[in-house]
């Protein structure tokens, strides 16, 4: 099935949502599959590049949190 | 940004930005499956995607 | 126009004379009809190559910063609130431009005149409203407001902003009911017809880039496109490609834009690269009530922050 391709490019601020994802693993939560995480050292760091760049090599959607 | 993709024809849903402490796990995971049905829903992405050939 | 390039060359043989600056900034007549350069006059005697008149469409403000000694530019409304922006932005110090500001009754669409006539065009003069064209076949005689160029028939900040001296009598500004029915109209198709609309819209581009250097914001040292490591955006003419090259051109202006129309103005391939930057500026209307390059002392909305700034896209 499709679905099961789906790539979420995820930007992930290190010291945030980084971290929750680090707490998320260790809880052992469960979550979709889907993301796969960019570590970037600060949301700030984020360009509208980073969404295009993504897009234009084939994900299906960009996260971006702080 | 979300604005002008959207007017140049990209699904709303295919951007999304949020806001988690690291302490919100919980707030985590909500967020992934919130974004992983929306994106489900839309199917794959064949906007602004790269034709290599 | 006539008094009004007049009372130019007068202002820039003065100032030049005086020493007050170095050289003055402004359009000369370009070597076929209905074109004009940018020209840099640095002595009195060459005052007289500088015209203005329709055509002058693209946008001085570009030549204003990074330029040694003191300048005088010749800025319509939209290159004043421009000018403006690059002060903001510290690109330039209030004290090393003379403005001359001009109000100005909007630029000619060359394209939708060139349309008219089957044939080169040889001459073109303007006689306040009424425009004569010629050609080796026939003469039409045009009226000034029907051959706008849309961003000038949606202007309304004709008269310059900021300035030290004006070179004519101030004209009234319009007050629209609506400033944005271009970006409505858009605004009204479904995702697919955007898309296809957009598709449309940009599959002449050449990527010459001539936008990006007639745009007087458009300053970046090294542009995206011309990174190379990494390359963000591929050279060549694929459509994915020329997409990003517009939409991030387009993204670099947000809040930035004075909808000058120098990017359509320089564009040969006759695109309307304003349907990317007018949403943006729609939108910083819409959500933070601003207009590019109006005040010299406030900030741009995406360098300040408020605690008023919109936040519903964030989760």
């Amino acid at each position: 099935m499709a679905d099961k391709d789906i790539k979420i490019v995820s930007f992930l601020c290190n010291w945030c949502s980084y971290g929750a994802a680090d707490l998320a693993g260790v809880s052992r939560m469960e979550y979709p599959a889907d993301i796969r995480v960019i570590r970037i050292p600060c949301s700030g760091r984020m360009s509208p590049k980073f969404i295009l760049s993504a897009f234009r090599e084939g994900a299906d959607a960009v996260w971006v949190s702080g | 940004m979300g604005n002008l993709l959207e007017h140049m024809g990209v699904e709303r849903d295919r951007v999304h930005f949020s806001w988690i402490s690291s302490a919100e796990a919980t707030k985590f995971v909500d967020v992934v499956k919130e974004i992983s049905e929306k994106v489900r829903a839309l199917g794959p992405n064949k906007k602004f995607v790269k034709d290599y050939n | 126009m006539d008094t009004c390039i007049q009372k130019i060359r007068e202002l820039a043989a003065d100032l030049l004379e005086r020493g007050e600056v170095e050289k003055v900034i402004g359009f000369a007549q370009g070597t076929i009809p209905m074109a004009t350069s940018p020209i840099s006059v640095g002595t009195k005697q060459g005052v007289d190559n500088l015209v203005f008149n329709s055509t002058c469409g693209l946008n001085l403000a570009n030549f204003a910063s990074r330029q040694k000694g003191k300048i005088a530019i010749i800025a319509k409304g939209c290159d004043c609130r421009n000018i403006v922006t690059h002060i903001v932005e510290n690109q330039l110090q209030r004290d090393q431009v003379y403005i001359i500001g001009v109000p100005c009754n909007g630029m000619v669409n060359k394209f939708k005149i060139a349309a008219l006539f089957e044939d080169e065009i040889t001459g073109f003069a303007e006689d306040g409203d009424t425009l004569t064209v010629s050609s080796s076949s026939q003469t039409k005689t045009l009226k000034k407001q029907e051959y706008l160029r849309e961003n000038c028939l949606l202007c309304t900040h004709k008269n310059p902003v900021l300035y030290d001296v004006l070179a004519g009598d101030l004209v009234k500004e319009q007050v629209l009911e609506n400033a944005f029915p271009d970006v409505d109209k858009i605004e009204a198709m479904d995702v697919d017809g955007r898309w296809q609309y957009f598709k449309r819209l940009t599959q002449n581009c050449i990527r010459c880039y001539a936008c990006r250097n007639a745009c007087p914001i458009c300053y970046c040292p090294t542009c995206f496109v011309d990174e190379a490591g990494p390359q963000w955006v591929g050279k060549g003419q694929n459509k994915t490609d020329v997409d990003t090259f517009h939409f991030l051109r387009a993204f670099h202006c947000a809040g930035r834009c004075t909808d000058c129309g120098a990017c359509v103005e320089a564009c040969p391939m006759g695109i309307n690269v304003r349907d990317f930057t007018r949403k943006l500026n729609k939108d910083a209307l819409e959500l933070f009530g601003w207009e590019a390059g109006l005040d010299i002392s406030k900030r741009p909305p995406l360098d300040a922050y408020s605690p008023q700034d919109p936040d519903d896209f964030i989760k």
